[in-house]
């Protein structure tokens, strides 16, 4: 039992750690700001979720229970983590120091983003259902 | 304890106009009224003992180490002076309710008055003379408020001023001469002074005490050389000149020298200084007022000179002469108020006090010139009113009296009286008789009864104690002049002296007299006109125009209102001061053991090194800055987890996402880089000093930090008192909340003050002006706005974060009396859930739908905490005093409820209405600087031509 758990561990850590390892390495290496927001994005995710899960795993095999809180820290960090890459991306966007063209949306309107603050007075709130 | 309420009630019926203003103005005037005549009737019920010849005493112990004690006694003079302060002051409640226009604020006019009234009584009834000091600046500073009431006049700012610093600066002499005398004494207090008599006047600290009080009480009573500032304090609505100037403040200075007659009267110096000064200032005041064409400024004069007799009276020692003047104290009161009421009716109706623009009034106004014409009657000496019996008995006095040569005091004497029966009679010749003119600014006619009634009592009251003193004054008289005097005195006034009484012929004298400067009025008035003469207020602007510049320039100096200059002198006189009780001192190195650095602690070292230095170095870029805060933030919060105090990293992180979100908010409406605006000699001066003070407190830090406690510290009971004492196992918490919960209760006050303040400032932000144009200039050139401002990623992590954001909340408040957590901390995590609210779906949209106001909030929170300290009266515990018991309740486990509980609640409201209220501000800044409230919860993308 013991060693299922260590090797259980083990994995869990050597995977956690080779995607920590792989976004620090995706954030310098790789070419423009776009590109770069997402390799961390996986460290985050991915990467923190698994060492998160060792420590569950190695609160089992050390006698003082399963840790739910590291379950809680878990269900945050994937909320928050897409929200704050999403935000970076648009900050990104507005900046407007992107290299060469973005792709086109394929509808009328320009990437939501970019859409000015609509003119004249503010809409009412819309009826819905109707 | 019915002394100190008669005192109180003045200063707790302060508080009542300025609530009672919005019921209506005869409303507020009605209850300000009836805390007055409640105070009155109190003295009443104590005035039977006092006539009796007790001494009424209230002693409350205040500050025994400092022989300041909250002692009154109320005897003969006391309840005299009393009774004019509360009985005018009730007239003059309802005179002023008919006086003041609409345009008056009146809230703020009795709340004035009765500060100043409670001042006033505070003064003649207490029996500690630190306490009695107390009340007279209190006098000053009521009054300064009262003087200047119409602010926007030059005048009354200036009229304030002026007698705030002579006033004022009278009362600090006057603390002096007062600490003297206690010290001679062995007491301050007043009762055991007053049988001291002889060792203090064998003192050599005598003469000394003697100046320094008669200069507190010289200025107040406007005597020669300090009567200037009492004419220039008439910029006051009348209501105010005629308290201030008749039965008040002026008659302060008098009380006191009454008061502390029995012990510095009767010597040469006493006779010498008081007796002369009465005099001067009786003649000057008296013939100043004959030329003066304001009926304000002629009273003004008329009241300086009927001080100067009371004066000169007390001065001459004599218990008789001592019995005079508290007669005429009385007659005076009565007389003048009456007089300003009047003069202020006929200022109300002509819109004019201009004695060369008025006459004739006696037809258009014919109630007004009856109350005008008895009381100037009066105040000329007129038989049978009641000035008369006491001028008479004035001059009696002065008759028998030596000042130097035999003559000089009656004739001194006999001219004041001629002066003042003939400005008495110019204020009524010129003011009322003569014929009805047509070019009054506007028509004058009686006013309504309210605004007469006052004055038309007082009239009454000065014919009944003209015509029958014996039987409606005379014991008031007695019990007054027996406290005065020390022994029983039995006044016996009469009308007729007989045909040899010299003052029957120095008043004839006097009469005959004033009719002829009356008649020779404009020859005399052309040769006043052409003799140049010293003008008060340029000597007194002369001397006080160089002491301010001076105190300016020391000021600016100092502290210019740069922030950085003021940090930079505190910062370096700490430094100078440490550095210098360092070397002063022994030191040996501390004995403690260092603890091993481990990688953990050094990364957080090193991160917090990188991130203050980084700040320091391009705190021109604010964003930038503001993330490096937010490193060392959270850097601290971990080392306070880390140095075992979960509490205070609990609280701190909190607090840093609040800050933080904040800082980022306001950011919006400044500069991305700040310039460079400093030389660099001067940023390395500043980084000299910077780091000097940082070296400074590391060392002191680490001193501490490698010895033990010099003293056992207080820690050691807070932990073992905490679960015994308190009920809770958390020792931060329950000392926050039960230990020290009254800290904690004013803490939550400052803290909604300070929140209220910024709703304060934005709101004056957003009052046209600069601030407002920037703001809008910045509505006009925001450009490049992003679109999809709330994305519905964002809105959506937030809907589901806030339910387990606010369980987290009650969760830490419940846990927090034996747990880390609180109030405190708990009403931060709500704030946090709303503020993200606000950031997913933008403050406008978050706001319109909380339901709760967030003043309501923090009042709430304030007056929650203070119900669960006044709950403990209840109980018969002190304010504050908690309990606890366990409940058992079916299927929660055994849980405690404590009361701090509910304090712990008040401090949880007050920081969320605290925050909120703030971030409110905040938002409604940006709204005027173009930021658009949004209709949806997130940005939609609506196909052209609508849905």
């Amino acid at each position: 039992m013991t060693f299922a758990l260590d090797i259980i561990l083990s994995i869990l850590l050597v995977v956690g750690g080779l995607f920590g390892l792989t976004g620090s390495y995706g954030l310098i290496r790789l070419k423009d700001r776009m590109q770069r927001l997402h390799a961390p994005t996986k460290a985050s995710t991915v990467g923190l979720g698994t060492a998160l899960l060792a420590s569950m795993f190695h609160g089992l095999m050390i006698g003082t229970g399963f840790s739910w809180q590291e379950i809680l820290v878990m269900v945050f960090i994937f909320v928050t983590a897409p929200i704050t890459a999403n935000y970076l991306s648009k900050v990104h966007l507005q900046s407007r120091h992107f290299d060469g063209q973005i792709p086109k949306t394929g509808v009328s309107r320009d990437w939501s983003t970019f859409d000015d603050a609509p003119e004249g007075p503010e809409p009412q709130l819309p009826q819905r259902d109707s | 304890m019915t002394l100190a309420l008669i005192a109180a009630l003045p200063f707790l019926g302060a508080l009542l106009p300025g609530l009672l203003i919005r019921a209506g103005r005869t409303a507020c005037a009605t209850v300000t009224g009836s805390v007055t005549a409640l105070a009155l009737a109190l003295l009443a019920l104590q005035a039977p003992a006092v006539l009796r010849g007790e001494v009424v005493q209230t002693r409350i112990e205040w500050l025994p180490s400092l022989g300041l004690n909250a002692n009154f006694m109320l005897d003969g003079l006391g309840l005299l002076f009393a009774g004019l302060i509360l009985g005018i002051g009730l007239l003059i409640i309802l005179y002023a309710r008919f006086y003041l226009s609409k345009s008056d604020p009146m809230g703020v006019f009795y709340t004035y008055l009765m500060l100043f009234q409670g001042a006033m009584v505070g003064i003649v009834l207490s029996d500690n003379i630190l306490l009695l000091l107390i009340f007279w600046e209190l006098t000053s500073l009521s009054s300064f408020l009262l003087i200047g009431y119409w602010k926007h006049l030059p005048e009354g700012r200036q009229g304030a001023r002026m007698a705030l610093a002579v006033t004022g600066s009278g009362g600090l002499a006057m603390i002096a001469g007062m600490l003297i005398l206690g010290n001679i004494a062995g007491s301050y207090d007043l009762s055991v002074i007053l049988t001291q008599k002889v060792v203090i006047q064998a003192s050599g600290w005598y003469l000394p005490a003697l100046i320094l009080i008669l200069l507190g009480a010289f200025t107040k009573s406007a005597q020669f050389p300090f009567h200037f500032w009492l004419p220039h304090a008439m910029a006051a609505p009348t209501p105010v000149s005629a308290y201030l100037h008749s039965a008040t403040m002026v008659k302060a200075g008098i009380f006191l020298m009454a008061r502390m007659w029995p012990v510095l009267a009767g010597t040469p110096e006493w006779f010498w200084i008081v007796t002369s000064a009465g005099l001067i200032t009786m003649v000057i005041g008296a013939k100043i007022a004959f030329f003066k064409d304001d009926l304000k400024a002629l009273l003004a004069f008329s009241t300086v000179s009927h001080l100067g007799l009371i004066t000169m009276l007390l001065g001459l020692g004599t218990a008789k002469a001592a019995t005079v003047a508290i007669f005429h104290i009385i007659n005076h009161a009565t007389f003048k108020a009456a007089l300003f009421m009047s003069a202020g009716i006929v200022d109300h109706e002509a819109h004019t006090r201009d004695l060369r623009r008025l006459g004739g009034l006696r037809h258009l106004m014919p109630v007004t010139f009856t109350i005008a014409g008895i009381a100037a009657l009066s105040m000329a000496g007129i038989p049978p009113f009641n000035g008369f019996l006491s001028k008479e008995m004035m001059l009696e006095e002065a008759a028998h009296t030596a000042l130097g040569p035999d003559w000089l005091l009656p004739v001194l004497a006999t001219i004041g009286a001629l002066f003042s029966v003939a400005y008495s009679f110019r204020f009524l010749a010129h003011g009322f008789l003569g014929p009805v003119r047509d070019d009054y600014p506007h028509k004058p006619h009686d006013p309504g009864f309210g605004l007469w009634a006052a004055p038309a009592l007082l009239a009454t009251l000065v014919v009944i104690i003209g015509l029958a003193p014996m039987a409606s004054a005379a014991w008031l008289v007695d019990a007054a002049a027996s406290a005065v005097t020390g022994t029983a005195q039995e006044v016996h006034i009469k009308h007729w002296h007989g045909l040899y009484s010299p003052a029957l012929w120095m008043s004839i004298a006097a009469v005959g007299g004033g009719f002829a400067m009356l008649a020779a009025f404009p020859r005399l008035r052309a040769m006043w006109d052409g003799t140049p003469r010293p003008e008060a207020k340029a000597i007194f602007d002369a001397i006080v125009e160089p002491l301010a510049a001076g105190a300016r320039a020391l000021t600016q100096a100092l502290h210019n209102g740069s922030l950085t200059r003021a940090i930079a002198i505190a910062t370096i006189a700490i430094t100078a001061t440490a550095l210098w009780a360092f070397n002063s001192g022994t030191h040996s190195p501390g004995t403690r053991e260092m603890l091993a650095i481990t990688p953990v602690t050094a990364i957080a070292w090193g991160l917090l090194m990188f991130a203050t230095l980084g700040v320091a170095l391009i705190h021109r870029n604010r964003l930038l800055s503001l993330i490096l805060i937010g490193i060392i933030g959270l850097i601290i919060s971990l080392g306070f987890a880390w140095l075992s105090a979960p509490d205070l990293a609990l609280t701190q992180i909190t607090v840093e996402v609040v800050t933080v979100v904040f800082m980022l908010l306001a950011l919006n409406f400044l500069p991305k880089e700040t310039p460079r605006e400093s030389s660099p000699v001067r940023r390395i001066r500043d980084a000299v000093i910077a780091i000097g003070a940082g070296a400074g407190i590391a060392g002191l830090a680490y001193a501490i930090m490698t010895r033990n406690f010099a003293f056992p510290s207080i820690s050691a009971y807070h932990l073992e008192q905490s679960k015994p004492g308190a009920g809770g196992t958390n020792a931060v918490n329950t000392i926050i909340v039960d230990f020290r919960g009254y800290d904690t209760f004013g803490e939550i006050i400052v803290l909604g003050i300070a929140a209220l303040l910024i709703y304060a400032l934005a709101e004056a932000l957003l009052k046209p002006g600069p601030a407002n144009d920037a703001l809008r200039a910045m509505a006009a050139t925001r450009t490049g706005l992003a679109g999809d401002r709330h994305p519905l990623l964002m809105v959506m992590a937030t809907r589901f974060i806030l339910p387990v954001a606010m369980m987290i909340g009650v969760f830490i408040f419940l846990r927090g009396h034996n747990l880390p957590g609180g109030g405190f901390v708990a009403g931060l995590v709500f704030a946090i859930a709303t503020v993200m609210q606000y950031m997913a779906s933008g403050l406008g949209w978050t706001e319109a739908r909380q339901r709760i106001d967030h003043h309501a909030l923090i009042g709430a929170g304030v007056l929650t905490a203070a119900a669960a300290g006044v709950g403990s009266w209840l109980f018969g515990a002190p304010f504050l005093a908690s309990s606890y018991t366990y409940v058992h309740l079916w299927p929660l486990e055994e849980f405690e409820l404590a009361t701090a509980a509910i304090f712990d609640l008040g401090v949880f409201l007050c920081v969320l209405g605290a925050v909120l209220l703030a971030l409110n501000s905040l938002s409604r800044l940006a709204r005027r600087a173009g930021e658009t409230v949004s209709a949806d919860p997130y940005s939609v993308d609506r196909p052209e031509g609508g849905n």
